[in-house]
């Protein structure tokens, strides 16, 4: 009972941090219909900001304390947003109206280049660690430090520190959603663009607010894997990316609810796997196998995923 | 279609046109002689330009430009254009004289790079920078005329038989030349100068023309093609070192024919390809000899070319059944998926995290050459004289795979079952109105992928007679796309220009191998952004990205209307 326990804790803590990626698949697909394949690359540059933010701010003093947090947030967020606007302005919106291949393939360009332009210029910038290679993140008081033990289950701040992001994210990303104006725009948007831009709403303007509000919540993750696994590195995003889409689809994508439910039951799930599938294909090594089974399986059986679908398949 | 920005309009080329020409002349000239002086002054840069009045073969190149530009201004000046054939010598002396200006730029940068500084460059250098700049000015004052009309010129058989083994020719001795350069500079250099040549062909309309002869004599053409790359290991002097790229090429040649089926006929996005190719390779290894292999059934190769293909299908169908009854954009995400997955077994199929099959990340080493009818790869053999490498044998080997993967390529393409994939990838839901079977076909298209992909695996693991996990990585994926991509989606010859330049562009410009993958990431993007039908397109998919050209769609039409009315008539 009490490695359940600590499992599901594992796996929360973990499906948290797939779910505030997924978001950021789900609200861009449930627009403009493109599976952002960059997206993982977004959370990526939302971590390289975090780092970026302390390195100017923090390194010299090496200083830990927890006021820089909120400042590393923020540069976070603002590296992921300025390059997924950038992104959205220059590989996608020109391809609003091309065939669908055309965006997925430039998706598929921009995620490379971006790996390689950290990978390769990163560590060009003086003062700053090479890199090639995993760079250490800087581990803040309080979210970080010894575990906290309840009960002989232990929870590592870091991932209390994710499970209480994603609470937040979600209760902000909810009010904005269905509160607001601009929110009620994007749904309008997604249920019907056509009609949506008749009544007056700028469809360019909702996309990048799509993408905004993806890489906002991607940077969030980002500092949030940093903080958990103590290291960053240019290649992070590819599998998470792959992770997080699996969520969303699990989910169902386009439906915003169901990318934070995907998200945490997938985290749930891959904790479970390694624990309790017994023999050889059980353990670490296979669970990222197990995770994309699942997302076959979902296909197969409820291609809607578990919440449903606000998209009905427009292919 | 875009156009190439006016630098000067065409009020101002009836006004210069005289001048132009004599700029233009001069320019030429210059072009001619400056080969015979040097061009630098240390013999290591490029391929050594310090010699008086024996050009090097980068300068002849030049001087080839020069004489080729002035002959055109002549024939154009004098020759007046026919009605109904007419060939724009005077456009071709435009994009001569622009590309004699990259080339000699070109070169002199390599020069200033490779030397340090352009102090390097002699007087004779500068001199000859002054007639490509001479050309270019003047080439561009001088009035244009009408665009080329070829497509109704009649060539006598014999002529069009001599234009293709002439064409052939180049192609042979040209590939041959441009692998033997282990310079960087020479190679960008000489691209340049065969970028410029293609450029007068288009412009004058010798493209058009080459068009026509092909069309006329298709079975020649494809069979002198592969005379061509039969010959060319006998270019190569008995040296392995060139054979092994080539190898390397073939593969990824044959592999991205295979997903050309997938990604360029039925238009379905397949991102983890290369993990049937991987299958094919992983069973063949399995299955072979090897000290290293895990099983004890080592069938004759031809078995095992069957085994891999069944193998890497299978696997495509289990794949391909649940995904490809969903929208399109889920396959793309799954396949990637499906190629973390294949590469993440074959690391735990190791013997501790599972069944012992594939060693982990060690892989299987040590797989022997392939032996068929006695005849062992292995060996190196003699023939004319030329010896002919382990490499070489499996060249030829793979000639022949690539050549049954284009046959099938091309026959499912003219067939119903192709009609059918073109049909689902412009509009799935009128395709099934129509009866078309969409979920039969793609699961055929996918599944046919896979086990042509299984194929060129099975060979691949012999030729590199290591098979590692590490190979078959998602890059790898995406550069198959890539060659698809930039080749031109959905045709023969697209792909394996986009093959070969993908495959031996990082082998020969070591200088930009760090930043490979930067390029490779942009060239994607931009390729989708200004030319998603690639560098070669079929003239039916370039519609697909340009739906607002109603010339092109006028044209393709009649196209097919005259293909029906053809078979009509045969019936």
């Amino acid at each position: 009972m009490e490695l359940f326990v600590q499992q599901l804790v594992n796996g929360l803590s973990l499906g948290a941090l797939y779910a505030l990626i997924a978001v950021g698949y789900t609200v861009v697909y449930g627009i403009i219909q493109l599976i952002n394949f960059a997206h993982g690359e977004i959370f990526m540059i939302g971590a390289f900001g975090a780092l970026t933010t302390w390195l100017l701010l923090g390194s010299a003093s090496s200083n830990t304390s927890v006021w820089l947090l909120p400042v590393m947030l923020i540069g976070g967020i603002l590296a992921a947003v300025a390059v997924a606007l950038l992104m959205e302005r220059f590989a996608y919106r020109p391809l609003r109206n091309a065939p669908r291949l055309a965006p997925l393939i430039t998706a598929i360009g921009v995620s490379i280049f971006l790996q390689e332009a950290v990978r390769l210029f990163y560590g060009d910038i003086p003062g700053f660690p090479d890199a090639k290679l995993a760079i250490p993140f800087p581990q803040i008081d309080v979210v970080t430090g010894p575990a906290v033990v309840i009960g002989g289950v232990v929870i590592q701040r870091a991932a209390i520190f994710t499970l209480l992001a994603l609470t937040v994210s979600a209760v902000c990303l909810f009010i904005f959603v269905n509160r607001t104006r601009l929110g009620r725009a994007m749904q309008a948007t997604s249920q019907d663009p056509d009609t949506a831009r008749l009544m007056g709403i700028n469809v360019d303007r909702i996309i990048m607010v799509a993408f905004v509000l993806g890489a906002a919540l991607a940077a969030v993750a980002g500092l949030a894997h940093g903080l958990r696994y103590t290291n960053i590195d240019f290649r992070m995003g590819f599998l998470a990316g792959l992770k997080a889409f699996t969520a969303a689809v699990l989910g169902g994508i386009g439906n915003i609810a169901g990318a934070v439910v995907g998200g945490l039951v997938l985290g749930v799930v891959e904790a479970m796997v390694t624990t309790y599938i017994p023999g050889q294909f059980g353990g670490s090594a296979w669970k990222d196998v197990w995770a994309f089974v699942i997302l076959i399986l979902v296909l197969v059986f409820r291609p809607q995923g578990l919440l449903g679908a606000r998209v009905v398949d427009r292919a | 279609m875009r156009r190439i920005p006016r630098l000067v309009t065409p009020a101002q080329q009836e006004r210069f046109h005289r001048p132009g020409q004599i700029v233009a002349a001069v320019g030429g000239l210059l072009l001619t002689v400056t080969p015979f002086l040097p061009w630098a002054f240390d013999s290591a840069a490029l391929d050594d330009m310090t010699v008086y009045g024996y050009p090097s073969p980068l300068q002849l190149m030049a001087l080839l430009l020069g004489v080729v530009m002035l002959a055109l201004l002549a024939v154009g000046e004098w020759l007046r254009p026919g009605r109904r054939v007419r060939i724009a010598w005077n456009r071709g002396a435009k994009a001569a004289g622009t590309g004699a200006l990259v080339f000699v730029a070109v070169i002199l940068a390599a020069v200033a790079l490779e030397l340090g500084g352009l102090v390097n460059v002699t007087p004779g250098g500068w001199l000859a920078l002054l007639g490509a700049l001479a050309a270019f000015v003047g080439t561009r004052l001088i009035v244009g005329g009408p665009p080329p009309a070829v497509e109704r010129a009649k060539v006598p058989g014999w002529a069009g038989i001599l234009v293709i083994a002439a064409v052939m020719a180049v192609v042979l001795f040209g590939s041959a030349y441009a692998l033997n350069q282990d310079d960087g500079g020479t190679f960008v250099a000489f691209l340049s100068f065969l970028g410029a040549v293609i450029a007068v062909l288009f412009r004058t309309g010798g493209m058009g023309l080459i068009t026509v002869i092909a069309r006329a004599h298709r079975k020649v053409l494809i069979l002198s093609a592969f005379v061509v790359a039969f010959l060319f290991p006998f270019t190569q002097n008995g040296s392995d070192a060139n054979m092994s790229i080539a190898t390397q090429v073939l593969i990824f040649a044959a592999t991205a024919m295979g997903l050309n089926i997938v990604v360029g006929l039925a238009g379905l996005l397949d991102l983890g390809y290369i993990a049937f190719l991987g299958a094919g390779a992983f069973t063949a290894a399995i299955l072979s000899s090897s000290a290293f292999s895990t099983v004890s059934w080592h069938p004759p190769f031809i078995v095992v070319v069957l085994v891999s293909g069944t193998v890497a299908a299978t696997l495509g169908l289990i794949i391909g059944t649940p995904t490809l009854r969903v929208s399109g954009d889920y396959l793309a995400i799954v396949t990637l998926a499906f190629g973390e997955i294949f590469r993440i077994s074959m690391n735990n199929l190791d013997g501790t995290n599972g069944p012992n099959l594939t060693h982990g990340t060690n892989g299987i080493p040590g797989i022997p050459d392939l032996e068929i009818l006695g005849f062992n790869f292995g060996d190196t053999h003699t023939v004319f004289g030329i010896t002919l490498g382990r490499f070489s044998n499996y060249f030829f080997l793979l000639l022949f795979v690539v050549a049954v993967i284009i046959l099938i390529f091309v026959r499912l393409n003219n067939s119903r079952i192709g009609r059918g994939w073109v049909a689902i990838r412009e509009d799935e839901k009128a395709a099934e109105a129509m009866g078309v079977n969409v979920f039969g076909l793609k699961i055929f298209a996918f599944a046919c992928g896979a086990f042509l992909a299984g194929v060129a695996g099975s060979v691949k693991a012999h030729a590199d007679i290591s098979v590692t996990p590490d190979q078959y990585v998602f890059l790898e994926s995406a550069f198959l796309l890539a060659a698809i991509v930039l080749g031109g989606m959905g045709t023969v010859l697209g792909v394996l220009v986009g093959a070969t330049l993908l495959k031996l562009m990082p082998e020969k410009l070591r200088f930009v191998s760090d930043y490979r993958l930067l390029i490779f990431g942009l060239l994607l993007v931009l390729m989708m952004r200004f030319r998603p039908e690639g560098l070669v397109p079929n003239e039916r998919r370039q519609l697909e990205f340009h739906e607002e050209d109603t010339e092109l769609a006028a044209r393709i039409e009649e196209e097919l209307e005259e293909t029906g009315a053809m078979k009509e008539a045969t019936r």
